[in-house]
């Protein structure tokens, strides 16, 4: 591990993230003290805004990340089992980084307490809360017994936890899913679709720290790890293959019979204030390059990576205009705020920068307990 | 005594969007001055026909004390709850700011006060109804537009116009059985 210090790309990475992290506390600040309604551009139209959307997308890729290192050390699949402790670890600090991003949005997240003094069990968002709280209880109990190699332990809290990763986003899902007032969300499809749309971000992010943990460290991959790449690199391009579907007809769906309060979002989706978002972001990022990067038979770790990330960065965009396309519809007949008949909504700065941060958070500490503990199973361990 | 529930009857027909009902309510309840603060509104509808036979109709609204509200499912802490009368309230201690409510609610009728700190919504003037009087916006309509009163009691004055009036409620296909009627 001594060579990594020596890198100067170590640093950089170390100083993006820490100055990243360090602007994401100043905008914090800056938040509480001039308060949400003037640091944030969310408004009475559209109350969610990029952070919870940033929510969603690191929430549903601490499940999807579960769901894929099972593979190994719950259903047997030998190769996977390397990955098992940085998947765990990943899964952990994107949660944590999630409950950041909500916790910001929320104007009184200190009062949280109530959701046990006085719960209200139809509430998705009490469920939701309270699964994925569950849930990191159970990730860390999983890590803990990865990192001491007690087996049976992982395997009960694996099993537990791959249950929980597949309720979790679910659920999540079910939040939007079960609102009336949002045609655009309501319904099953949602909660479904977070399912699909967790193991696209789960084998992206898998992807991307095989290849990172050996690159970074100029470990040369052998035969094994090669192998596994491409072996997700497979399991990314089928996850790829069913998402074009679901994102194919949730559009047909709205486009077809114009049924108001889909059909608008869907137009500002493929024609209007999203558009860009959609197109480049979800379809040409998310979708076609990747899998046109997957699809051929020359692709090489480097090329999966590439796949991984340019997946993982449409995904972002996904859950972006899942969340806001659900709010731009106006409820009742009205002319002010709107343009085009539909609530407009850009993130602000100290947004921008909290998303950021939050991201930047786990990515600081992933690197931060690599350096420090060893992640590497003793049977793979490199000199 | 049967309890009591309270309803607001409205006939749009009699609205020359004043708007006094809004000024009447911030006054009364203490709402920021602002484009997104304001408990009730007066929706100005599109002009109908060609000049020079033209018509335009107001619909004042604001929340509809749901007998099966979206806003008090969703709400993680409790903090929504229905109260005498079938009041919608939020108890501003509990509330922990998700906004879930302010997406569930089918009319708009929640926002955050940003001055207090809470979600903020119409309680039908809870501190004047509960001890017997009426809310701000129905005393101050200069046409009459809005009755208030208590729909269990079949001699209540909105008991009676629903009676001999053909009514709508808004959204009704969404099962959320509003409390504010429109006359047609
Ligand atoms: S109108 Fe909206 S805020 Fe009022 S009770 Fe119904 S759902 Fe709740
Ligand atoms: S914002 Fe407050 S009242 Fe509304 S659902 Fe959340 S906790 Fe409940």
């Amino acid at each position: 591990m001594s060579t990594l210090t020596k890198k100067p790309g170590y640093f950089l990475w170390f100083a993006i993230l820490g100055a990243c992290l360090l602007a994401a506390f100043g905008a914090a600040g800056y938040t509480f003290w001039v308060g949400h309604e003037q640091a944030f551009n969310v408004n009475r139209g559209v109350p969610w805004g990029i952070l919870i959307s940033t929510y969603v997308f690191l929430a549903i890729s601490c499940s999807g990340l579960c769901m894929i290192s099972s593979l190994g050390h719950v259903f047997g699949f030998k190769e996977f089992e390397t990955i098992s402790r940085r998947a765990i670890l990943l899964a952990i600090l994107c949660l944590i980084g999630a409950f950041g991003a909500i916790g910001m949005e929320l104007e009184h997240p200190f009062r949280m307490y109530y959701t046990i003094l006085s719960p209200n069990l139809s509430s998705g968002i009490w469920w939701m809360g309270t699964v994925y709280g569950l849930y990191l209880a159970v990730l860390v109990l999983e890590f803990y017994a990865l990192m001491t190699d007690n087996h049976k332990l992982s395997k009960i809290t694996g099993r537990i936890g791959l249950l929980l990763a597949i309720a979790a986003p679910s659920i999540l899902g079910a939040v939007f899913g079960l609102i009336l007032a949002r045609p655009f969300w309501h319904g099953s499809f949602l909660p479904v679709y977070t399912i699909i749309t967790a193991l696209v971000s789960g084998t992206a992010l898998i992807l991307l720290v095989m290849y990172f943990q050996h690159a970074v460290r100029g470990i040369e991959m052998d035969e094994k790890d090669c192998r596994v790449i491409r072996l997700l690199g497979r399991i990314l391009r089928l996850v790829l293959f069913v998402l074009i579907f679901s994102v194919f007809w949730n559009i047909i769906v709205g486009l077809y019979g114009q049924q108001p309060g889909i059909y608008e979002p869907v137009m500002a989706l493929i024609n209007g204030s999203l558009s860009a978002n959609f197109w480049v972001g979800e379809i040409l990022i998310g979708l076609v390059i990747p899998l046109a990067l997957l699809i051929r038979k020359d692709r090489t770790p480097f090329s999966t990576m590439m796949a991984s990330m340019l997946a993982l960065i449409g995904m972002f965009f996904m859950r972006y205009d899942m969340t806001i396309g659900g709010q731009l519809y106006p409820l009742r007949y009205q002319t002010e705020g709107l343009a085009n008949g539909l609530f407009t909504y850009s993130p602000s700065v100290s947004e921008v920068v909290l998303v950021v941060g939050c991201i930047a958070f786990s990515a600081l500490v992933f690197t931060l307990v690599e350096k420090f503990l060893s992640l590497d199973l003793k049977s793979e361990h490199h000199p | 005594m049967k309890k009591q529930r309270f309803a607001i009857v409205l006939d749009t027909r009699r609205c020359i969007d004043c708007k006094a009902c809004t000024v009447a309510c911030k006054v009364e309840n203490d709402v920021p001055v602002g484009g997104e603060t304001y408990r009730n509104w007066v929706t100005e509808e599109p002009v109908r026909g060609t000049y020079p036979n033209l018509g335009q109709s107001f619909t004042p609204s604001q929340c509809n004390q749901c007998e099966n509200p979206p806003c008090n499912s969703v709400c993680p802490t409790s903090a929504t709850g229905i109260t005498s009368g079938g009041i919608v309230t939020v108890n501003p201690d509990k509330c922990i700011g998700c906004k879930y409510c302010m997406l569930a609610c089918p009319y708009d009728a929640r926002f955050y006060d940003s001055e207090k700190g809470i979600i903020d919504k119409c309680t039908f003037c809870i501190q004047r109804t509960l001890v017997g009087g009426i809310p701000a916006c129905v005393e101050t309509c200069p046409t009459k537009v809005r009755t208030f009163g208590d729909l269990n009691d079949p001699n209540s004055e909105v008991s009676i116009l629903l009676a001999k009036n053909k009514h709508r409620v808004l959204k009704p296909e969404l099962g959320t059985k509003p409390f504010l009627f429109y006359l047609i």
